[in-house]
């Protein structure tokens, strides 16, 4: 495809942003855009293009990536953005999703894919208003403490409101906590592997990104037939009814009747107070209202307002929080929490501090057990005694994880698997590849997939959806493999899009091929495919890059004691399928 | 018989925006959230609720009174056709609607809705409806017989009950 056919205006220009020196500068890069459409494609080529060997996750050097697609702020539900970097938390591949209004106000900017590299002196925030860069001195909100107040008072200073994404830092960026999130817009995040460190190390408060241009596309009437038939699909029929019904955390219920829901830092996998901390609970009591990303129809982000008396006198203090099911999980279920309540105010808790909450109710779990074992003591807790359930102690520690008063809070501020390794109890500090696992204990599927992820993400290739079809029907081990394999291609290619996953079902290969069909962009099935294989390989190629070895992989007994939805996991079966697994990709 | 938009249930609006992006799509063959008729605004981010601005469809609009040139005349059903030839861009009738549903594009020409019912079709939440009005634009009161039900009545609601079945949830 030649660049003169490459038809819908935009997706050629890459903004790099440099902290160091305040500057800026737009490299045409259609050559990018074109081989790898945009989203991960394209940034994970930049990574290595830019990536200079040696260089640690929180060098000046080290870039972050943001980057949105073709789909994006096209149609409906291509509402994410990637980012990638090297992640602090672990060592290796940084990528990261978010929603919210950031993919469409990129695209509306001009500006698709932003690189950022560099220190700052001083706290600052970026603000990107269609084609102009400023840099502004944060110092003023460095040290507040709340990422969601960031975003409440860059809403009155700067302009572009409802066309306009901000995304910040809250205090456990600022004091590199490995596992930081970046908060996208207040209710969504890039939460995973540490991204809002990353941000603090380079005295990076927020970007602010609005834009507000036209598109044309050049084939307009296909592309109106199309945008139809997709929001078709997408609001009447039940392809992402779960999402836009009770939300994620539908799965609560689900994965606990499988017996497949960590529970007490994995201990077992079926929860007794999960009733009480149910999807279908926190809808009917707590439920204030749905949002939606921008150009999202489903209105998947649940808001949860909690009214709490503050005195006998009636007097009351209202909040609102988004709540997914993994926050459910990493904070109810695998902490011992039943209590709804208490499970919003602990979301908040890490809301407000700005970490990933998957992450930090697995620190939590692991510490609790540590301590339940005498491994630890109120000497190192400072005097707290952690309990399973115990709302009160849990608020507290969230708050000394963040502020690291001493050695230990210091070492729970870079993660379980870093923790572990300095206080014992790695065979039940449950994370895979360095990262604390998401709320599935569904089988081998799943192990599998957050073993050999790229990011060791149940994002990555959904391993759990293996182990669903082998508990229905038994299937064999190399199926579950070619599953996975198959399942990350395909999520490399909408990752270019960006569309969101929840809508995967929807973006099949055949409408995939349609929408871009219709904005000017030829691409056939096997190209498709291709480009998912070439992504994988690239990924596994930054891996190597960072360091990472399938020899050095780690995974904690917990996992092979405790029953799984589909049954023990046996321990060789897992080395045998990682074996399968390495030999198809040849990695 | 004339018919008119309407902002029916502002409190379920989620903000995905669909809404403005059919209207830019219909009415000038764009990509956008610019040029759109109707406007979705937030007040506060997405932490607080999405407001609606959209053409009233005055019976007497101040607009067309407010136009030096006559580019807006009296639309059937309520608030304004524009003949954009006209349109010099001045700006009067932007300052004249309270509402602010009324902006220039990038040839200067006033936007202004023309109630021709796209957006409450791209609407999942029923926040936008086409009503029936008289051709003065006076909202028609007919006899309805009962008072309807008022629970959940929107056809997307009910999605979980029309399509049923249990899948193992999938990710967050």
């Amino acid at each position: 495809m030649t660049t003169e056919q490459y038809a819908i205006e935009g997706l050629k220009n890459i903004l790099y942003i440099d902290l160091t020196n305040q500057s800026y500068y737009v490299e045409e890069r259609r050559d990018l855009y074109e081989k790898y459409l945009g989203g991960v494609g394209v940034a994970i080529n930049l990574m290595l293009e830019e990536y200079k060997e040696g260089t640690g996750p929180f060098d000046p050097e080290m870039p972050v990536i943001l980057s949105t697609g073709p789909l994006s702020g096209v149609y409906p539900t291509c509402t994410k953005a990637v980012a990638l970097f090297r992640s602090p938390h672990n060592g290796e591949l940084g990528e990261s999703y978010a929603g919210g209004h950031l993919a469409m106000s990129m695209r509306y900017s001009g500006y698709e894919t932003v690189v950022i590299k560099g220190v700052s002196q001083y706290p600052v925030y970026v603000a990107i208003h269609d084609d102009k860069v400023t840099f502004r001195d944060a110092s003023s909100i460095w040290h507040l403490s709340s990422a969601i107040d960031v975003g409440k008072i860059l809403r009155e200073i700067e302009p572009g409101a409802g066309r306009r994404s901000i995304i910040r830092i809250g205090p456990a960026g600022e004091k590199g906590i490995t596992y930081a999130d970046v908060n996208v817009d207040t209710y969504r995040h890039f939460g995973r592997l540490g991204l809002g460190a990353v941000f603090g190390a380079k005295k990076l408060k927020a970007v602010l990104i609005s834009g507000n241009r036209e598109l044309k596309s050049p084939e307009h009437n296909a592309y109106r037939k199309t945008v139809s038939m997709l929001y078709d699909t997408i609001v009447k029929t039940g392809l992402t009814e779960k999402y836009h019904n009770l939300g994620t955390s539908e799965n609560i219920l689900v994965l606990n009747e499988l017996k497949g829901l960590p529970t007490r830092n994995l201990q077992a996998a079926y929860f007794e107070g999960a009733e009480t901390i149910s999807g279908e609970l926190f809808a009917e009591k707590y439920l204030l209202r749905r949002v939606s990303c921008a150009g999202c129809p489903i209105g998947c982000i649940h808001v949860a307002m909690l009214k709490r008396a503050f005195s006998k006198a009636h007097e009351y203090e209202a909040l609102n929080i988004s709540y997914d099911f993994e926050l459910i999980y990493a904070l109810g279920s695998n902490l011992g929490v039943a209590d709804p309540e208490a499970v919003l105010e602990l979301i908040d808790a890490c809301e407000k501090a700005g970490v990933d909450i998957i992450s930090m109710g697995v620190v939590l779990a692991w510490a609790t057990e540590m301590q339940q074992r005498g491994k630890i003591s109120t000497n190192e807790t400072m005097g707290l005694e952690l309990s399973w359930g115990n709302k009160a102690a849990y608020l507290r520690a969230i708050d000394l994880v963040v502020k690291a008063p001493n050695e230990f809070y210091s070492a729970l501020g870079k993660g379980v698997e870093y923790a572990s390794q300095k206080y014992g109890g790695e065979d039940f500090a449950i994370r895979l590849g360095g990262l604390e696992i998401p709320g599935y204990h569904t089988g081998l599927g799943n192990v599998l997939g957050l073993s050999v992820g790229a990011r060791h993400s149940h994002l990555d290739s959904a391993g759990y959806s293996a182990d669903q079809k082998a508990f229905n029907q038994p299937i064999s081990d190399e199926q579950i493999v070619d599953y996975i394999i198959d399942e990350e291609e395909r999520r490399n290619i909408l990752n270019c899009m960006v569309s969101c996953l929840f809508a995967r079902n929807v973006y099949t290969y055949e409408n995939v091929i349609l929408a871009l069909k219709a904005i000017g962009i030829d691409r056939t099935e096997e190209e498709l495919k291709e480009l998912g294989k070439d992504i994988f390989r690239k990924k596994y190629e930054l891996k190597r890059k960072f360091g990472f070895k399938f020899e050095d992989l780690k995974i904690p007994k917990r996992f092979f004691e405790t029953p799984s939805t589909t049954g023990k996991i046996d321990e060789e079966r897992v080395e045998r399928a990682i074996e399968l697994y390495r030999k198809k990709r040849g990695v | 018989m004339a018919r008119r938009l309407k902002v029916a249930n502002p409190a379920r609006c989620i903000g995905c925006y669909s809404c403005m992006m059919a209207c830019a799509r219909t009415w000038y063959d764009t990509i956008s959230l610019k040029n759109s008729r109707i406007d979705i605004q937030t007040r506060g981010g997405i932490e607080t609720p999405y407001t609606q601005i959209v053409c009233h469809a005055c019976i007497d609009p101040p607009c067309m009174r407010a136009c030096p040139l006559g580019a807006l005349t009296k639309r059937k059903g309520g608030g304004v056709n524009l003949n954009k030839e006209i349109c010099d861009g001045c700006g009067n009738c932007i300052e004249a609607c309270l509402m602010g549903a009324i902006h220039l594009d990038a040839e200067k020409k006033a936007v202004i809705c023309k109630h021709c019912g796209v957006c409450p079709k791209f609407c999942p939440h029923d926040v936008l409806e086409m009503i029936e009005v008289e051709d003065s634009g006076e909202v028609k009161i007919t006899d309805t017989g009962p008072a309807p039900e008022t629970s959940p009545v929107s056809s997307t609601a009910s999605h979980k009950d029309l399509y049923g079945g249990k899948e193992l949830g999938e990710e967050k």
